[in-house]
């Protein structure tokens, strides 16, 4: 049987390891709040800019531009987007699961992989394969200028015809509860088009050159909410995990002192009995 | 004078300029004003500066590009980027110039992505002497 002083020991110990997983759920759940106003403060500008180019892509020949370029597919790429960090449940191990099956399923050496997160690069780089750009350590003060530069690379990748489609495998935030992996089709573009009643508006330059000139910012957007969305993901599958590691201490705790008192009733009862014994033997 | 709203919707936030009277914004091929009652417009902008006129006082922005949405009731700037003359560091810019002269010396980078930079970096300073 465990003695009494090992037992004191475990319950301190899981004592604070409960401390540490209560305080990282909090910060957690302060960073999700963040993320999720900033995906609403996102969401305006995306918005306008999408409707922007709804409207006046029909009347723009998709031939000018290299970014709405729909090629035969031989070679794609995958942008896989991952957090720094782990203590996330299986936030990071859900999405590269799926990105790694659909990559597969192409054919590893057809796929040119973007990683974004400490997790996936270590994840990708471990089982070879073909690596173009590494993004990571910039989670923790995340601007907009981040998924700029992270689009750039992306972007003319595509346009110097590299690969002939881009794939992004991310987390989408639903709720605390919910996050489900995404695969979407980033390049070439596709809008729907629908044709809105637009007379009397006027136009300048035209509206090819504001076409040319709205489509990269609208990759740069889009790349912005993956972040965002990945980002606010991670916080909350942190915040869940957290949570339950939490309420494990606890039971833990509760179990610990269970026996503790076992061990300790045990211990009184036998030293009674010695008393008891010992009396009686003088008596006699 | 007339005055019409304005909004500068940015990804990262909306600020509602108010009622003001007159704006100046960089479009592709120049620079173009807004009064009140402007006919309906999408307009593309470069990277230049926006020169806001409310309550007959000037505020300049330096911004990287956009668009310019007007409607009747109002006239919305969707920009990428902004900053307020106030807020800009100068000597910031100054060394981002110096920067992207010294690669356009030696030739080491994408020339057309430096020279954007160059240009965004000489509006910098030349916004923030406003």
């Amino acid at each position: 049987m465990a003695k009494l002083k090992d037992i004191r020991n475990r319950i301190k110990s899981v004592k604070s390891i409960q401390k540490v997983t209560k305080a990282m759920k909090m910060v957690a759940a302060a960073k999700m709040r963040r993320a999720q106003e900033r995906m609403e403060e996102a969401r305006p500008y995306e918005n306008r800019l999408t409707d922007a180019i709804n409207h006046l892509l029909p009347d723009v020949d998709r031939d000018l531009l290299t970014l709405l370029d729909i090629r035969e597919v031989s070679k794609v790429g995958y942008v896989v987007v991952t957090s720094d960090r782990g203590m996330a449940g299986s936030f990071n191990a859900n999405v590269l699961k799926a990105a790694h099956n659909e990559i597969d399923g192409i054919g590893k050496e057809n796929v040119d992989v973007f990683c974004i997160g400490k997790k996936a690069r270590d994840y990708f780089k471990r089982r070879n394969y073909n690596i173009i750009e590494n993004h990571i350590d910039f989670w923790n003060d995340l601007e907009f200028s981040n998924a700029i530069s992270i689009g750039k690379g992306i972007i003319s990748h595509f346009t110097n015809k590299h690969v002939d489609k881009i794939h992004v495998v991310y987390s989408e935030f639903v709720n605390v509860a919910t996050q489900f992996v995404q695969s979407e089709v980033l390049l070439p573009l596709v809008f729907k088009s629908e044709e809105k009643q637009t007379f009397g508006r006027l136009y300048e330059p035209n509206k090819k050159d504001i076409i040319i000139s709205l489509i990269p910012r609208h990759l740069n957007v889009q790349m912005w909410k993956y972040l965002l969305e990945s980002f606010a993901s991670e916080q909350a599958a942190r915040m869940v995990a957290m949570e339950s590691a939490t309420d494990n201490a606890q039971e833990m705790i509760k179990d610990l002192k269970l026996q503790f008192n076992k061990v300790r009733q045990a211990a009184i009862t036998t030293e009674m009995l010695e008393i008891v014994s010992g009396a009686e033997a003088l008596q006699n | 004078m007339s005055t019409f709203r304005l909004e500068i919707v940015t990804p990262t936030k909306i600020l509602d300029e108010g009622q003001v009277e007159y704006v100046r914004c960089p479009g592709l091929d120049g620079s173009f004003g807004v009064l009140a009652n402007h006919r309906e417009a999408i307009i593309a902008l470069g990277i230049g500066e926006v020169k806001v006129t409310r309550n007959s006082k000037d505020h300049y922005l330096a911004t990287s590009g956009g668009f310019a949405e007007i409607t009747k009731e109002k006239v919305e700037l969707l920009l990428e980027t902004y900053e307020r003359a106030e807020g800009i560091d100068a000597d910031r810019a100054e060394s981002a110039l110096q920067r992207t002269q010294e690669r356009k010396r030696l030739n080491e980078t994408d020339a057309i992505r430096n020279d954007a930079s160059m240009l965004r970096a000489i509006n910098r300073i030349k916004v923030s002497k406003r």
